[in-house]
């Protein structure tokens, strides 16, 4: 299978600082990938430099089979983390325009944009200025924007910030639909929860350099669970939890209070501490935590000395609640 | 090139359909097609009349009889016709009329003057010679200027005293060897129209100038009557033709002609800077609003500042065919100066006008796409702001001698040779016939260069955000790119 993305090489500094280094990527076409990385970790330069927005210092970046992204514009959909519509433009007029631009011709275009604004339940709006919407329909004008087209490369840069969860479900539903028709999609976030709900493959960039390219089974593989989750039957369980032999730490869950993670040494088998826990003291309820890419990334970022974002960060739960 | 002319086409029609420029642009000349003829209207009905006494203190004894002479009906109506005379004499020193029997304009300036005098009602009234003036005075004070139609027969009413006159001893009687005749003073009332206060110390200075030759020795010994002398010193309206090139005499087009060039450069620097702002505008706002890299996804950089530089120029054009065919048809239609304006003016109005374009257009556009707000592209606005201000200081020195050393250097310095050269073409000197070409070429040149400095600032700084770049950093990002 030919590669959608193949990056070789590639750095890209801005003045003294490092944006992005000796970054090698190949994404086989037709898949769901996530690109997934802390705030500055150079996912919106790499983005660029696929798009031929940005330029490589070195290295070489080839895009469906092209030297670069402007010999196939046309057949790539874009929705930057950066974005915006016309302020004073019809939402028919916009959907128009940008299928035009994107090389659809003038018919196909107006029934697309049509097509589409029924699709996201704005056909109502079709006649109202961009600046009249809400947020929400702002960007379910800007996704159809950049899939108007039907491109073969579409690439969504935190394409959830700002949605509720009606919305959230929504475009959820129709990028999978554009990756069963064929498209490959990449998409960048560190909302962890979507990616790993959306994506085959889960690149992790971190201070420019990939620390991590694998599917979600080979992760799973990979980072073996070391976190076994217990509900005490007695309100001083946590103490002596933290007594059982090979428990190397006990901390509270963030989701329950009522629930602590014990954390295994390491060669402790994880059934084997879940019988020592259970002869240890009364449970409510115990099991071995299945490791999350959330997980997976703060163990990256914390290991490299990053500054780890929090769990909320990752969660994108900020960003909601920014916009709740 | 189709993208390019697409995002041409979104930038010309989002910018020229919209109310504002529509009212701002096409409703302006409306707008003032419509107050010319609400007051060419409004001159129909009567105006306010002017109507009071002029005091006179007369000291030398010899003015008085003069001075009355002239504020009788007669002397009203005999005014009226010489101010009307002269305002047509001063139409034709404009230039002489193209149509026999004149134009609108003249005519209806010739009937103002009429209207204007007739609408004035003054009274002498001679006090005596030893008047006191304090005490005299005082009524100017207490003047009522204006009242409408009423006030000539406002009966028992006392009329208002507008002017005072004091002639001194010493303005009539010939003054010893060096030293000059008095000079009379005249008090008006406050407000009291310029026009009408002209006319009164106009009609005493009349007197006292007939009394000064009535009254002098030398005249009457060389058997001169005053009017002859006066008959003498003045002067018919000169008729001036001008001869061109081919040796035909032609309508010398006088001070009117002098009104071109600004003309001209005026309708460039509206054309160009109305292009030039919407640009800016544009350009801001895609970068602060972030469709900027939605579009980047899409066209090149090249592309959308070329589209978006074409487009506007679309708007600036607009602008230019409106306003420079109304000019020229009023010029036509009201004034009959067709001769004022040669088509070959029109054809470098045009070149010149993409070639300024092009240059303003490439500066706003890198502005545009380098700062975050309007507010901070006004701190990188200096050379914009040099472009406009350099022809506004010179255009009057250009016109007045357009082929001066500085008018023919200032017309190769890049950046505002457009408009010094449309200045000089316009102007009613020909220049050499070399500098066109080569005016053309500095100001292709400069487009180039601006252009592709313009392309190198685009491309950089339509995805940068956060602080504005100065001067210096605009230039690292034209070497680097």
């Amino acid at each position: 299978m030919t590669d959608a993305i193949r990056m070789t090489g590639v750095r890209k500094t801005f003045g003294t600082k490092v944006a992005v280094d000796n970054l090698d990527l190949a994404l086989p076409a037709g898949g769901l990938y996530g690109l997934i990385g802390p705030n500055g970790a150079g996912k919106t330069t790499t983005i660029r430099m696929v798009m031929s927005i940005l330029f490589a210092d070195s290295g070489t970046v080839s895009v469906l089979g092209r030297a670069s992204a402007i010999e196939s514009k046309d057949r790539i959909g874009y929705l930057p983390e950066e974005r915006g519509l016309y302020r004073k433009m019809r939402v028919l007029a916009l959907l128009t325009y940008m299928a035009r631009l994107k090389g659809v011709d003038a018919p196909a275009a107006a029934k697309r944009a049509r097509e589409w604004l029924v699709r996201l339940d704005l056909a109502k709006e079709a006649r109202k200025k961009c600046e009249e919407l809400s947020k929400g329909m702002q960007q379910k004008v800007q996704f159809a924007s950049s899939v108007i087209h039907q491109p073969d490369l579409l690439i969504l840069d935190e394409v959830f910030t700002g949605l509720d969860p009606v919305n959230r479900r929504l475009i959820r539903g129709l990028i999978r639909e554009q990756h069963q028709r064929g498209c490959t999609v990449i998409f960048s976030t560190h909302a962890m929860v979507e990616a790993e709900q959306l994506c085959d493959r889960i690149v992790m960039i971190h201070r420019g350099h990939k620390v991590l390219d694998a599917t979600m089974d080979e992760i799973r593989a990979r980072f073996d669970p070391r976190t076994v989750m217990v509900e005490p039957a007695d309100p001083g369980g946590a103490a002596a939890l933290a007594e059982v032999p090979g428990i190397q730490s006990v901390s509270s869950s963030d989701e329950n209070t009522s629930v602590l993670e014990a954390r295994l040494a390491a060669g402790l088998d994880p059934q084997e501490g879940i019988r020592r826990i259970a002869a240890a003291i009364p449970v409510r309820r115990m099991e071995v935590k299945r490791v999350t890419l959330e997980d997976v990334f703060i163990d990256l970022v914390g290991a490299s000395g990053g500054d780890a974002p929090s769990r909320a960060d990752i969660r994108g739960e900020h960003a909601e609640a920014a916009h709740a | 090139m189709h993208k390019t002319l697409m995002v041409a086409w979104r930038e010309f029609t989002a910018t020229v359909l919209t109310k504002g420029f529509l009212l701002g642009v096409i409703m302006t000349p409306v707008m003032l097609v419509i107050v010319f003829g609400a007051m060419s209207m409004m001159r129909g009905l009567k105006g306010p009349q002017i109507a009071g006494e002029v005091a006179l203190i007369d000291r030398t004894g010899a003015v008085a009889a003069g001075v009355e002479e002239r504020f009788t009906a007669a002397a009203d109506a005999r005014d009226a016709e010489d101010r009307a005379a002269k305002a047509r004499a001063m139409i034709d020193k404009a230039g002489p009329l193209a149509a026999q029997g004149g134009g609108m304009a003249a005519a209806e300036i010739e009937r103002q003057a009429r209207e204007r005098s007739a609408s004035t009602h003054l009274t002498l009234r001679v006090l005596p010679a030893d008047a006191n003036v304090d005490v005299e005075r005082e009524p100017l004070a207490r003047a009522q200027i204006k009242t409408q139609g009423q006030a000539a027969d406002a009966g028992g009413q006392a009329v208002s005293r507008l002017a005072l006159i004091v002639v001194p001893e010493g303005s009539v009687a010939a003054p010893a060897a060096g030293a000059g005749y008095a000079p009379f003073s005249a008090y008006f009332a406050e407000k009291l129209d310029f026009e009408v206060q002209d006319r009164i110390t106009g009609r005493v200075r009349e007197a006292i100038v007939e009394a000064r030759l009535a009254g002098d020795p030398r005249l009457v010994g060389a058997g001169l009557t005053p009017s002859d002398l006066l008959a003498m010193v003045r002067q018919p309206k000169v008729e001036s033709k001008t001869i061109d090139r081919g040796g035909h005499e032609k309508d010398s087009v006088g001070e009117f002609r002098m009104l071109i060039p600004m003309g001209f450069m005026l309708l460039l620097m509206t054309a160009v800077f109305t292009g030039g702002q919407g640009l800016l505008t544009s350009t801001v706002e895609e970068k602060s609003s972030r469709v900027m890299e939605v579009l980047l996804s899409a066209v090149s950089p090249m592309q959308i500042m070329v589209g978006k530089i074409l487009g506007q120029m679309g708007v600036g054009l607009v602008i230019l065919v409106i306003y420079s065919g109304l000019g020229v048809t009023a010029l036509v239609v009201f004034l009959h100066r067709a001769n004022l304006i040669s088509a070959m003016d029109l054809v470098y109005l045009f070149i010149f006008f993409i070639l300024a374009y092009f240059i303003v257009a490439s500066m706003m556009a890198a502005i545009g796409s380098a700062v975050n707000d309007m507010r901070e592209a006004q701190t990188l606005m200096a050379p914009v702001m040099m472009v406009i201000m350099l022809p506004w200081l010179s255009w009057f020195l250009i016109q007045r001698a357009p082929n001066s050393t500085l008018a023919t250097i200032l017309s190769f310095v890049p950046g505002i040779n457009p408009f010094i050269m449309v200045i000089r073409l316009s102007g009613s000197e020909p220049i050499p016939s070399w500098q066109i070409p080569v005016g053309i070429a500095v100001g292709v040149a400069t487009v180039v260069v601006s252009a592709w400095a313009a392309a190198k600032v685009f491309r950089i700084g339509a995805l940068m955000h956060g602080r504005p770049p100065n001067f210096a950093t605009l230039i690292r990002w034209i070497r680097m790119a």
